[in-house]
């Protein structure tokens, strides 16, 4: 049994898929990028990791949105070029611009899918596929700080019906390079591909609203790590080594050993 | 040493001619300046014609001989012997280090013309101005010698150099290294314009893209290897191909691509002709393949240690001829805010491929982010909406003025009983710019938020003046008369259709026949049971209701 494993694991590293092997990972360091909410960097050793494909999931009304647009805020406003790919057509420029993202730096590439296909179902699977290879396009060119793929409000059914090599490549073409590849969904997608998986969600049920007399006010929204193999690379690759990063964690948990998973961060968001 | 050509009299085009073709007579080496001035390197020539006496007199005869009187002169420095032509009439020789006794007596003003020239050299070649340029006006400069006292340029060339940088800045050394006839900058020739243009014919007509792009890589090698010597790039590139038709005359087919930014690498121009040619084909085979490249001066690119690298303009171009290929021109983009109070509005600009070094900002700066704190642990963001184009048709049940229930017939919004409401805001527009019959009477411009009652939503009559906008980015922005040229909005996006069961009509169109529609609604945003919070609407002229958008 054991040596068909290791047969069946250097079969995998041969043909350079041994990234879903969870026995041995490999010890490289990854850049990463704040998103803009500091105690969410903190818990995630700076932000986002770069040359990673990291998730950010959540139902409807649950501010991955909201913590989208600060992202991409975050990257513009260090001088970086961002690129959206909006496979549903739904981003709203006024909440772009009010939530401090700089729009000429954002390449913003408008999926066709169509509200209403009516018997031809199969138009919308094709037009996001046909987002999936812009996206393609747009991490292959390189050098784009954040590079997001929007298919939070697509139906489950039409994400799984991608292949799944769909995640592998990209993660593939994502290694080594500066990009952050975010994908935006209402649940995880990449499964093992994902370096980063956040969920968000509203704080309790029904609670997570706040609704004034006559203005909605916001939402109060939760962020947990549900996945971080990218931060166990990290750790794991400099166990014993006293490492610098490793010290600051500590400290920001009391000196505490930490879960790295399921920790939640506390976010609100407000009304312009 | 440099010998100047100044022509006195008034500029015309022969005269012109006239100057640049006796400089080319005695040096491939000379520098244009303006149509009437022209700077030559004569080093060298005095073992041809003898001392710069009879170089001096060889120039003035030449320009006799060709009917142009013009003042010669010749010195050690070019910006000496520039100063020098224009100053003083005839011919002038001055030998090598005896520059700024030459140019002591003559008055300050001269420097205006010479600084004027020197920049135009800088600008028509491509040439990236840098501080020590005469990029600043010298009218400032000038302005204030003036006021100090100084008359000629030995007196500018006198004063002590730091003293004169601390009141003026380093461009004040640029203009009294000109006084003393230094030069700034080594001679730029000019050369002849070169008509970049390369051609095959082929034995047997090219039916297909593939082997038209080893074709068009065999015709874009020498001429890229040409634009690189003569540091210039491609701004337009031509592709010209004669097809293969059954009539007579041989049929051209053109293509005309404008590049974003100049360019010359071969894989690059390839890719974006194959591109266009792919969108475009040509209608018939092709024998004859030609390419003509409008050349433009070459990019300067300085690169900063301090921001990451952005993608050349040669990736950001071939990214975004993919991108079209594959979504279409009008899809991609960068989007931008239009000045209008209708909701959802936004326009798309083209990407700008020639990406600066990145910009950092402080902070999140711009909208209204910068009125949060920059940073804390409990963080506030934004909250954003997902625009639903078109707005997605709603039955809405009401009771006691106020939305309890919210259902529709689309994919994905089940819709639910409403749990919170808040509401109603009414927002109106654009009714200047159609006929005021067809939006059903005389809605004020801008109506804010009323009282939490349907039926009492306030509108604020008399003055328009707008009172507590909703969203501050919609406040930023002012109804403006214009029409919304290349602007979007939530329901101009085609789509299906709308059951008939839930109202007969769709969304309206918010732009018909190029002119903006009215808008006239009545704003809710509402939490349904499932947890979700959206903005729906009442059209008023309609009384439909539409999911227009989702907080998230």
């Amino acid at each position: 049994m054991a040596l068909a494993r290791a047969d069946l694991e250097s079969l995998l590293r041969a043909r350079q898929l041994d990234r879903t092997l969870t026995t041995t990972l490999p010890p490289v360091e990854y850049d990463a990028a704040a998103c803009g909410i500091t105690a969410l960097d903190v818990h995630l050793g700076g932000g986002f990791p770069r040359g990673q494909v990291s998730e950010l999931v959540g139902p409807r009304s649950s501010g991955r949105t909201s913590l989208l647009h600060r992202m991409l805020a975050a990257a513009t406003a260090h001088g970086e070029l961002v690129a959206l790919v909006d496979a549903l057509d739904m981003f709203d420029v006024e909440s772009a611009s009010a939530a401090g993202i700089h729009l000429d730096r954002l390449l913003w590439i408008r999926g066709h899918v169509v509200s209403n296909p009516g018997m031809c179902r199969d138009m919308n699977q094709r037009a996001l596929e046909q987002a999936l290879r812009a996206f393609t396009l747009v991490l292959q060119a390189g050098n784009f700080g954040l590079v997001a793929f929007d298919v939070a409000e697509a139906p489950s059914h039409a994400i799984r019906r991608l292949p799944f090599t769909t995640w592998l490549r990209l993660q593939r073409m994502v290694e080594g390079s500066q990009t952050i590849c975010l994908l935006v969904g209402s649940e995880p997608m990449a499964r093992s591909s994902a370096g980063l998986t956040v969920k968000v969600g509203q704080r309790s049920e029904g609670k997570g609203q706040r609704f004034g007399v006559r203005l909605f006010d916001g939402l109060d929204v939760d962020a947990s790590i549900v996945s971080a193999r990218w931060r166990r690379f990290v750790l794991d690759a400099h166990d014993g080594s006293n490492d610098q990063r490793r010290s600051v964690l500590d400290t920001c948990e009391g000196g505490a050993p930490r879960e790295l998973n399921n920790v939640r961060v506390s976010v609100s968001t407000i009304c312009a | 040493m440099y010998a100047c050509l100044y022509r006195p009299s008034a500029p015309d085009a022969d005269a012109a001619v006239a100057v640049d073709a006796i400089a080319r007579e005695f040096s491939p080496r000379y520098e244009r300046h303006d149509d009437d001035v022209v700077a030559i390197d004569v080093a060298g020539l005095d073992r041809l014609l003898g001392p710069p006496s009879t170089i001096a007199d060889e120039l003035r005869r030449e320009a006799a001989d060709r009917g142009v009187r013009v003042h010669v002169a010749i010195a050690g420095t070019c910006a000496a012997a520039l100063i020098l032509a224009h100053a003083r009439p005839g011919v002038t020789i001055i030998k090598r280090g005896e520059e700024a006794d030459a140019l002591a007596p003559i008055a300050i003003g001269i420097l205006e013309r010479v600084g004027h020239l020197q920049h135009s050299v800088l600008v028509r070649n491509g040439r990236r101005p840098s501080v020590l340029d005469t990029s600043e006006p010298v009218g400032t400069a000038l302005t204030t010698f003036k006021a100090w006292g100084l008359k000629t340029l030995g007196e500018l060339a006198a004063l002590p150099p730091a003293d004169l940088t601390s009141r003026l800045g380093r461009h004040a050394l640029v203009w009294q290294a000109l006084a003393r006839g230094d030069d700034i900058r080594p001679l730029i020739p000019t050369l002849d314009e070169e008509r970049f243009e390369s051609s095959m014919d082929l034995d047997w007509p090219i039916g297909e893209l593939e082997p038209l792009s080893f074709v068009l890589t065999r015709l874009l090698e020498p001429l890229s290897t040409r634009l690189e010597r003569r540091d210039r790039g491609a701004a337009v590139l031509h592709i010209l191909l004669r097809l293969v038709t059954r009539g007579s005359g041989a049929e051209l087919y053109a293509r005309r691509l404008e590049l974003p930014s100049p360019m010359r690498d071969v894989r690059t121009l390839r890719t974006l002709a194959l591109l266009d040619l792919e969108s475009h084909p040509p209608p018939a085979g092709i024998d004859r393949v030609s390419i003509v490249i409008d050349p433009t001066p070459g990019r300067v690119l300085q690169h900063t240690l301090f921001t990451r690298a952005h993608p050349t303009p040669e990736q950001l171009s071939t990214l975004l001829a993919r991108l079209a290929a594959v979504m279409g021109q009008d899809r991609i983009g960068v989007p931008a805010t239009v000045d209008t109070y209708r909701p959802g509005a936004f326009a798309m600009t083209a990407f700008k491929t020639d990406q600066g070094p990145g910009a950092g900002d402080s902070g999140l700066g711009a909208g209204l982010q910068s009125q949060l704190p920059a940073s804390s642990p409990h963080s506030l963001l934004m909250s954003a909406l997902r625009r639903c184009r078109p707005p997605v048709p709603a039955r809405v049940a009401i009771a006691d003025g106020r939305p309890i229930r919210v259902t529709t017939d689309r994919h994905g919004f089940a819709g639910g009983v409403v749990v919170h409401c808040a509401g109603p805001w009414r927002t109106s527009g654009d009714w200047w710019a159609g006929s005021a019959g067809e939006v059903g009477g005389t809605t004020p411009e801008r109506s804010v938020r009323g009282s939490s009652e349907c039926e009492c939503a306030s509108e604020v009559s008399g003055g328009g003046a707008p009172r507590a906008l909703r969203n501050d980015a919609r406040a930023s922005a002012r109804d403006s008369l214009e029409p919304l040229r290349g602007a979007h909005a939530p329901s101009n996006s085609g789509g299906g259709g709308v059951p008939a069961a839930i109202n007969k009509s769709r969304a309206p169109r918010e732009v018909k026949n190029g002119v903006p529609r009215a808008f006239n609604r009545d704003e809710w945003d509402i939490s349904l049971s499932d947890g979700a919070v959206y903005r729906i609407f009442q059209d008023r002229d309609t009384d439909a209701w539409f999911i227009d958008a989702i907080v998230d």
